[in-house]
């Protein structure tokens, strides 16, 4: 650079003509203050316009008023401007946002098309399965969010080692029931799990669902609100639907998400297993199973730590106190199959849980989820 | 000041990639803030518009000294108290106490600042304090657990409580901070004590306040009277750590963590040995991107306001020596154990079993202060054992020659110690000693998943050990280099690498690490 030229360094006061021209710092490394704010700022406006889309989906979320509504115009106008599709191209090419915009009701339209009055007479009573062996074990399939990844390879395991199942597992992290955008559940047990024709599914959902969900209308529901239930009980109700078969030879083991511990960002975890519970009373394929009292004390609060049927006091969670250990892992393993073992006839494979691994006998599902939730009975 | 660099050279940024909007700077609002509220990360929008306010307050203020302690303690309180506001009375207590403290000790000292029996005994009384509000929401539980499965184990059953007790963001880091102010100044190392507003500042500085790095008293105070220039902000140093400390918490902590790591400590007997192994290397990585990550990001943000912080790290992973290694990882609380817990054991005075024996229990201590479980305790110990063991080798083995190429010894230490370390991450992972064992144990299975091990994996964990070599003068001369970029150009770096981090970074952020301690 010419030693005539001026540069932005030695301009002062600023004008915006000088963002334009390269700087030269009076002292290395340095800039004033006010044109780092300057920077910064016009750098987060530009970061905020690219990144609109990712920021609505968020923002859906878990946004609260003003922030939401500032997300959907500035996404609407980058959508308008084509400037969301540096973005949108960075995510295709990541393979991200597996989601879809289709409908669990859609999916649930579809499957009733195909159902013959016959079906939906066999399905009012709860489906009887035949007893495997180790010479025709059952597919069963275990999926739902990350918690399910603990537990679901631990179920994986000690299913295998029974003898009598062939087990698989598919769980997703950070996904649930409340955003299809980001993965879609219903859509991916229709196309995924159930034409490999499982005769029994496990599947847990909720640890991530505790978020602003947005309905058919575009319209964000407040998490925990009262059409945030309604609308995630339609979901769960119409996912219930979709994994009835058509022979009623298939069980659904609903599975409630466990009290979560003191010091993390998940709760309410009982207000959905309350509709889980009420929506699966009307569906005898679906079985809810109350995972609450086997990570819980005696009274019903979260227990990091619990003896397992040897006596001897284990750790149950993760260190972040969402997650299940391994230990907890195999103990809701252990009694979950025994659930299963009151449904179906499993005496052909070896499904007694060492008393290191399985639950005292006196820890049992609660006879009503959750007790005292209003409209339960 | 030494600085270290192990990433490539890229520009920097400030705020939240994962949800950045021009809309959030509108949307700022203080009354959010509830218990349970989740804690005010740097990588989030929330913490991107509380930096604006006070980046800009900061400056104006600046000029007027005491306007602008108070701005900047204002604004740590809300900072602490975006958590829960009720542990920000935890935190006035500890300022409370450990000023007062401090000017009594300061009191009790001979004019000619020597240590009197009065003086020892406040320090002590300090120390007492501090530890006992520290072991009570970090120790507490796990005292009563051990006791109730001792006596269990022995026919005795015992229903005691255990309380759940939330353990306060930082409390590991202000009260370490606390304790080494009053310490300093009982050993007159202070000539005059700081005044209470000084001390406040101090200690809740937003900055370092929940994870470190653990700055003394001696290193901050003179700064809040100086007045730096305005024309002259570091702007290049502090936007180069600041996204280098999103790049590695945002894109290769959480790429490790779910792609491997969690996996695989979640349920070990599923996974072989390739698996295992790769998590156990990807935890190494892990946890220091995370850590690290978030360092820089803080020295990066006190730096824009013109307050240096000691280093933290230095490349560790290029260590050829375990001590080698504690000169280089989390270089705050090394010091601070040396100074504070070393020395007054006995140090390297006395015998040489004393010293080993000081400097075991030291790394001890160190694990314990991570928190209360056994394997913390059994990780301290495998850096004492180490420790104590490279004293005793190089003590015996000085001046021999192996008749090999110094390369390939050099090479054998650095897989020595690496992989020490990397055992030791193992018990530090693990949420029990047996679940470690198991981990461990996987090494040598003759079959298991390999699910998770792919060769991105590979690429970024050697990648990331091999970026650790790169010479620190590359990345400066990259800083100044970008510092020498027109306005609009670092404007359109900034926006890119915020898009870009937060598009190869997951949904959401987890929070740090090292805020559990």
């Amino acid at each position: 650079m010419s030693p005539q030229k001026k540069t932005s360094g030695e301009r002062s006061p600023f004008n915006w003509r000088s963002l334009f021209e390269s700087f030269r710092p009076r002292r290395e490394g340095t800039m004033p203050a006010g044109l780092i704010l300057v920077v910064i700022v016009l750098a987060f406006c530009v970061a905020g316009l690219l990144d609109a889309d990712s920021t609505l989906r968020k923002s859906n979320a878990k946004g609260d008023g003003i922030r939401n509504e500032i997300a959907k115009t500035v996404a609407s106008v980058t959508d308008a401007l084509h400037i969301n599709f540096f973005r949108n191209s960075i995510d295709d090419a990541l393979g991200k946002n597996q989601g879809t915009k289709v409908d669990v009701e859609e999916l649930l339209r579809q499957q009733a098309e195909a159902e013959t009055a016959a079906a939906a007479e066999a399905a009012k009573k709860i489906p009887e399965l035949t007893a495997p062996t180790p010479a025709e074990p059952m597919k069963i399939w275990v999926g739902g969010d990350s918690i399910t990844q603990t537990f679901g390879t631990s179920f994986q395991r000690i299913t295998q080692s029974t003898g009598i199942f062939t087990p698989t597992l598919d769980y997703h992290v950070s996904t649930g029931l409340a955003r299809p955008d980001y993965f879609n559940w219903p859509e991916h047990l229709v196309k995924d799990v159930l034409p490999a024709n499982p005769a029994i599914l496990v599947i847990m959902f909720g640890a991530n669902d505790g978020q602003n969900m947005v309905d058919a209308n575009n319209k964000v529901l407040e998490r925990y609100s009262e059409p945030w239930m309604t609308e995630y009980r339609r979901r769960v109700a119409a996912t219930m639907d979709l994994l009835k078969s058509p022979d009623n030879q298939r069980i659904t083991i609903w599975c409630g998400p466990p009290p979560m511990g003191p010091g993390t960002k998940t709760h309410g975890m009982d207000q959905l297993n309350y509709i889980y519970w009420s929506e699966a009373q009307t569906r005898p394929w679906i079985q809810y199973f109350d995972t609450w009292p086997f990570f819980s004390d005696s009274n019903g609060m979260f227990a990091a730590n619990l003896p397992n049927a040897d006596g001897v006091v284990r750790g149950m969670r993760q260190k972040d106190n969402v997650h299940l250990s391994t230990v907890g892992g195999d103990r809701l393993s252990w009694a979950v199959i025994d659930r299963i073992g009151k449904l179906v006839n499993l005496s052909a494979g070896n499904v007694t849980p060492p008393p290191t691994q399985g639950p005292p006998r006196s820890v049992v599902e609660r006879t009503e989820v959750p007790p005292n939730m209003p409209g339960a009975e | 000041m030494p600085r270290s660099f192990e990433g490539a050279a890229v520009v920097s940024a400030l705020a939240d990639l994962a949800e950045i909007g021009v809309c959030a700077v509108l949307s700022f609002s203080l009354s959010s803030s509830h218990p349970g509220n989740p804690s005010m990360l740097f990588p989030t929008v929330d913490f991107a518009v509380f930096f604006l306010v006070v980046f800009t307050g900061s400056w104006l203020l600046r000029p007027h000294k005491i306007a602008w302690r108070w701005f900047i303690l204002a604004a740590s309180c809300v900072f602490y108290g975006w958590w829960d506001w009720n542990y920000l009375m935890l935190l006035f207590l500890s300022i409370g106490v450990n000023w007062f403290l401090g000017l009594a000790v300061f009191r009790t000292l001979t004019p000619e600042g020597e240590r009197t029996n009065a003086s020892r005994w406040l320090v002590r009384i300090a120390v007492v304090i501090n530890l006992g509000i520290l072991g009570y929401f970090k120790y507490f539980d796990f005292f009563v657990s051990t006791i109730t499965e001792k006596m269990r184990s022995i026919g005795i059953s015992v229903d005691a409580p255990i309380l759940n007790i939330i353990l306060p963001i930082g409390i590991s880091f202000f009260t370490f901070q606390a304790i080494s102010y009053v310490i300093d100044i009982g050993r007159g190392q202070w000539r005059k004590p700081l005044t209470l507003l000084d001390f406040a500042v101090y200690l809740s500085f937003f900055a370092h306040l929940v994870a470190g790095p653990i700055v003394r008293a001696s290193e901050f105070a003179p700064q809040l009277d100086e007045e730096p220039d305005p024309r002259y902000v570091r702007s290049a140093e502090s936007f180069m750590l600041i996204f280098r400390g999103m790049f590695k918490k945002v894109v290769i902590s959480s790429f490790l963590a779910v792609q491997i790591v969690d996996p695989v400590f979640a349920n070990p007997n599923a996974y072989g040995p390739l698996a295992v192994l790769m998590a156990i290397y990807a935890y190494a990585i892990q946890i220091y991107a995370d850590f690290s990550g978030y360092t820089d990001i803080a020295i990066g943000v006190a730096l824009l306001l013109g307050i240096r912080f000691p280093q933290n790290f230095d490349s560790p992973y290029i260590a050829l020596t375990l001590q080698d290694f504690w000169n280089r990882w989390h270089m705050t609380l090394s010091r601070w154990l040396r100074d504070y817990l070393y020395i007054p054991l006995g140090g390297n005075r006395g015998s040489k079993a004393m010293m080993y024996r000081n400097l075991f229990l030291v790394m001890i201590i160190g694990g314990l202060w991570h928190g209360a479980n056994w394997t913390f305790v059994v990780w301290g110990a495998i850096h004492g054992s180490y420790l104590v063991a490279e004293r005793i080798v190089r003590a015996k083995w000085k001046g021999h020659e192996l008749g090999l190429p110094p390369l390939l010894v050099k090479a054998m230490q650095w897989f020595l110690v690496f992989n020490v370390v990397c055992l030791a991450w193992v018990f530090f992972r693990a949420t029990s000693v047996d679940e470690a064992f198991t981990v461990l144990g996987r090494l040598f299975a003759s079959h298991g998943s390999t699910a998770g091990v792919s060769l991105l994996l590979m690429v970024v964990i050697v990648a990331s050990i091999a970026s650790q070599f790169v010479p620190s003068r590359f990345p400066q001369k990259a800083e100044v280099w970008f510092a020498t970029w027109a306005p609009a150009l670092q404007i359109a770096a900034l926006a890119g690498g915020l898009v870009l981090v937060d598009a190869l970074g997951p949904e959401g952020i987890a929070p740090f690490i090292y805020f559990q301690f």
